[in-house]
């Protein structure tokens, strides 16, 4: 066990009668890091930490917190504290009582409570709210009460069981930077759960991708996006054009991929591939170039592929195309169609692709 | 979805104007008139004119009196007047006993009215009168030519009967001791209640089950066998008594507690259940997740954010317990209550002033319970508002903290399973403990059968009629617009919040002189249970109402039915599960109903529930048990004949 480390989980198994809803999941944990577990729902996260918290015990596997063996613990003697969804702050205390609750069952002297209070509301942000019953509060100031009540038990980790959920689209961007401040500031370890990618990506300093009680993919954003390991982690986090075929020749200088929108030559994969092996190119939609049929590629050496606008949407930051390219639709993201002027429907057009793309072997 | 429906009504706030354009759209729809006017009639003349009476009668005094006409042949002299009075001076100077005197002159006749004491009896002062009078013949003959005596009742408004009330202990200590017994019956109740909802919760799974069975056992059976069962126990002549060689007696308040306490353990335990169920775990886990332990968590957490339901249950068993009237009857003892005591008042001393003073008393704790429940509590219940409930599985509690709840929560089953254990066993031996033979010779009463055969009746009669009343009270709330809403929904909620007694009186009072002379025959009986039973089938009806869809209705409506039309077309299918759920309710409750019946019923009609009580006071402790186990086996066979005629029928109850 490394000094970095703070949690390890090894081999969780838990099954609620014919559902299997942990298989087998294994994790690090680094010190100080934000993490999040990020799925579609069912996908076990909320189960996950439910047994990192002590709510829920697994079926087989162990949970280690800074090198002590919890799994069977109960809640109230681990080094854990939870955010959840709904907040549960106690609607028959106040503000302050409900931030001194874990204190006062901890015992401490009265004075320090008080001190400790008034440190974790200007934390916050939410001085002078303290005799404030929590329904006189906005759902973003529950929020702030709710992580000040788990900060002052000083835990090991601090979980966050899709704590944004109930806010309305504004209020989350601005609590998820506030999160992430927080984070900063106070070097606190803090597993995140939730099933918006954006929040996931814009938030934590790593990702776990996870799908059917399974981990797919354990990275940073710019790894899971860039790099996602396998077509559910691509296609779960952004929009994705996945394009599989076989290899057909191995050159020096890099290979060509058969696929349903033609002959594409790429640079070879960091994996070996010999040719007939069934890889897929994995494009993002703004990675693809579009132009007006015969215009001369921006760069030496892409991929000019024919196709034709399918459906060309305006979203103000951005022109969507979906492009018909042989049999397949490719999905094309233009961000600057000022520029490069908009393509209606119907036109016929070149989409670019560069040599160097994400493969997946199938 | 149902939820939102009053709320969408209330933001449709309308003007001044538009509220005058509906009520004459409901005055110029005579399907609707006429059903709303009869629903206030009938809810008026069966729920607040007999309430109405009792009041008035606890504010009048009655007093024995003399009424003697003096008939002449002319018009009356000049000055005859004057010397009648001076006749009737002198001769009543020597009669005992008179309060006061009045004289009414008319054309050709003159009446004197003669208030006696109230205590007096009045064959006595009427033939003291007329021997006093007799003396004055000759004064009197040329002046009147034939002098009429009979007895008459002098009637005023008055404090007098409160006064006496509150200056004879057998009287106020009636209302002391049904305030003490509702506080400890409160006290007892509520804890276990919430022990057995907190262990059937919180405790492995199958013990749930168990504990609901258990909790909610006592609902099937009449208020009193808890009563009888003790007294086979632990009554003189009991089981324990003579096994252990005790000088145990448990006639008294030891009694009445203990069987009161079983008796409204159900309605505790579904009523903190429900409290429990709704609070959900989330917090529960929020304050673990805060390092509290189990016992912390349920001390700073669960109780506290409870309490405004436990101190609902609690008004309600206090309501309950003043109200009882079967386990103070029958194992009060010497002990005064004012719902028995109120009975005793009219069947020994047929004095019906005190009966209702004793009535208002009765009327009193409920009202102001009602008012307080209705203003303070409403709303004030914390429920977790968090979409779905958590599917997460149970989480053990505390061993310390949970197997004291159920160690107890079992120890009082076993006392309910015991009692019910005595009254089987005493329906078929011989005399339990004494004689131990087994017999049958208890159910061999005919006078059982009979009374059985009533109760059902009775019973199906009220199951009928309340909720058709209710259900369409229901909706007309709902659904109409009609005039006096708030009034109509109090008056129907009155009849059940009102004590049992106060009805029975009530409808003495109301229903024994012409036109309305009710007492005495069978439909009395019916119309009261089925009045005093309504605002269930309402609240039920109200209930359903809000999940159907309007809409449906509008569309029949659209399609040409009139109002009437669309009430028996179209919503009373969809509200047939609330009229079922009614029936059942009405008909349990009817079938073990003693409170109110017991003061309209005649020797023909007798009901079985009243039957058990008047043999167990007689003794007939086996005779008691037998007619109970078969009342019980009724109940629970009705139920269980429904519940499969429902899945018959595919119609969901409840």
């Amino acid at each position: 066990m490394g000094a970095k480390e703070i949690l390890r989980l090894t081999g969780l198994v838990k099954r609620f009668g014919d559902l299997t809803a942990l298989n087998q999941v294994s994790l690090v944990i680094e010190r100080g890091k934000l993490v999040t577990f990020l799925g579609p729902s069912g996908c076990g996260k909320t189960t996950l930490l439910r047994i990192i918290s002590g709510f829920s015990f697994p079926d087989e596997g162990e949970v280690v917190l800074d090198g002590e063996d919890i799994t069977q613990t109960p809640p109230n003697v681990r080094d854990t504290a939870m955010v959840f969804q709904n907040y549960a702050l106690f609607p028959h205390l106040t503000v302050a009582q409900n931030i001194a609750f874990g204190l006062k069952i901890m015992k401490k002297p009265k004075k320090k409570i008080e001190d400790e209070v008034e440190r974790l509301l200007n934390l916050v942000q939410m001085e002078g709210l303290g005799e404030r019953r929590p329904h006189a509060l906005s759902g973003g100031q529950q929020q702030r009460v709710a992580l000040a009540r788990a900060l002052s038990l000083e835990p090991k980790i601090l979980l966050l069981d899709e704590p944004l959920s109930n806010l309305d689209a504004n209020l989350r961007i601005l609590m998820r930077g506030e999160i992430r401040k927080l984070h900063r500031r106070l070097g606190i370890t803090i597993i995140f759960v939730t099933h918006d990618q954006e929040e996931a990506m814009s938030l934590s300093d790593e990702l776990i991708v996870m799908d059917r009680g399974v981990v797919r993919q354990v990275a940073s954003p710019v790894e899971i996006y860039e790099t996602p390991a396998d077509e559910f982690v691509a296609r779960f986090i952004g929009q994705i054009n996945f394009l599989p075929g076989y290899v057909t020749a191995v050159m020096p200088e890099g290979m060509i991929l058969t696929t349903e929108i033609g002959e594409l030559f790429l640079a070879p994969p960091d994996f070996p591939a010999a040719p007939g092996a069934r890889l897929a190119a994995v494009v993002r939609p703004e990675s693809v170039g579009i132009a007006r049929r015969g215009a001369k590629p921006p760069e030496e050496g892409m991929n000019v592929i024919p196709g034709r606008v399918e459906a060309a949407m305006y979203l103000g930051f951005l022109m969507r195309y979906t492009v018909r390219c042989k049999d397949m639709s490719i999905q094309v993201d233009e961000p600057d169609p000022r520029y490069n002027g908009i393509f209606d429907e119907g036109s016929e057009v070149d989409l670019y692709l560069r040599r160097r793309v994400h493969l997946l072997s199938r | 979805m149902g939820e939102t429906f009053p709320e969408v009504r209330q933001k449709r706030r309308t003007g001044q104007g538009d509220r005058i354009a509906e009520l004459g759209r409901f005055f110029r729809n005579p399907g609707l008139f006429t059903i709303t006017l009869l629903a206030f009639l009938l809810i008026f003349l069966f729920i607040v004119y007999p309430i109405g009476r009792v009041l008035l009668k606890s504010f009048t005094v009655s007093y024995p009196a003399v009424i003697v006409t003096f008939h002449h042949p002319r018009p009356a002299p000049e000055g005859f007047k004057e010397r009648l009075a001076g006749i009737v001076d002198r001769a009543a100077y020597g009669v005992k006993g008179i309060e006061a005197r009045r004289l009414s002159a008319e054309e050709r006749e003159t009446v004197l009215t003669v208030r006696f004491r109230k205590d007096w009896d009045d064959l006595k002062g009427l033939n003291d009168l007329r021997r006093a009078l007799g003396k004055e013949k000759d004064s009197l003959l040329p002046l009147a030519v034939e002098i009429k005596y009979r007895l008459g009742q002098e009637t005023e408004a008055s404090f007098l009967t409160y006064r006496e009330f509150f200056s004879q202990s057998r009287y106020y200590r009636a209302l002391k001791n049904s305030i003490l017994l509702a506080c400890i019956t409160t006290l007892i109740v509520v804890p276990i209640s919430f022990c057995f909802a907190f262990s059937g919760l919180k405790g492995p799974p199958y013990i749930r089950g168990f504990l609901k069975i258990f909790g909610l056992l006592p609902l099937v059976a009449p208020p009193f066998i808890f009563s009888l069962a003790l007294i086979i126990l632990g009554g003189r002549q009991g089981i324990i008594t003579r096994l252990l060689d005790l000088p145990l007696n448990i006639y008294g308040w030891q009694g009445v507690i203990i069987a009161q306490t079983v008796t409204f353990l159900p309605l505790g335990y579904l009523m903190i259940e429900n409290v429990l169920r709704s609070l959900g775990s989330n917090l529960e886990d929020a304050a673990l997740d805060m390092r509290a332990s189990d016992l912390q968590v349920l001390l700073k957490v669960t109780i506290p954010l409870s309490a405004p339901g436990i101190l609902k249950a609690a008004l309600l068993v206090f309501i309950l317990s003043i109200a009882d009237f079967g386990n103070p009857m029958l194992i009060g003892g010497d002990v005064p209550f004012l719902a028995t005591g109120a009975y005793l008042l009219w069947v020994s001393e047929n004095n019906l002033e005190m009966a209702a003073v004793f009535c208002v008393f009765l009327i009193i704790p409920s009202m102001i319970i009602f008012v307080v429940n209705e203003f303070f509590l409403k709303g004030k219940a914390y429920t977790t508002v968090s979409g779905k409930p958590q599917e997460s599985e149970r989480r053990p509690v505390a061993g310390k903290v949970l197997y004291p709840m159920l160690g107890f929560s079992l120890a009082v089953s076993a006392l309910i399973v015991l009692c019910f254990g005595i009254i089987f066993l005493g329906a078929v031996t011989k005399i339990l403990m004494v004689d131990n033979t087994f017999t049958l010779e208890h159910f061999r009463s005919p006078n059982g059968f009979r009374t059985l055969i009533t109760s059902v009746k009775f019973s199906l009669g009220a199951a009928l009629i309340a909720p058709l009343i209710g259900i369409t009270v229901a909706y007309l709330l709902v659904r109409k617009k009609i005039p006096l809403k708030r009034v109509l929904e109090s008056m129907s909620l009155l009849g059940f919040a009102v004590p049992g007694t106060v009805m029975g009186i009530g409808y003495i009072l109301a229903f024994n002189t012409p036109p309305l002379l009710l007492t005495g025959t069978f439909a009395i009986l019916i119309v009261n249970e089925a009045f005093r039973n309504i605002s269930v089938s309402l609240e039920a009806g109200v209930s359903k109402l809000h999940q159907i869809d309007p809409a449906i209705e509008e569309a029949a409506a659209d399609m040409g039915a009139g109002s009437f039309k669309t009430y028996t077309r179209v919503v009373l299918p969809l509200i047939s599960s609330a009229f079922v759920a009614g029936f059942i309710y009405t008909f349990m409750v009817g079938m073990i109903a003693v409170s109110a019946v017991i003061f309209l019923i005649t020797p023909g009609n007798d009901l079985a529930s009243l039957y058990i009580l008047s043999v167990a006071e007689q003794g007939y402790l086996g005779m008691a048990c037998a007619i109970s186990v078969m009342l019980i086996a009724v109940v629970l066979g009705s139920l269980g004949g429904l519940k499969i005629m429902m899945r018959w029928t595919k119609t969901e109850i409840l």
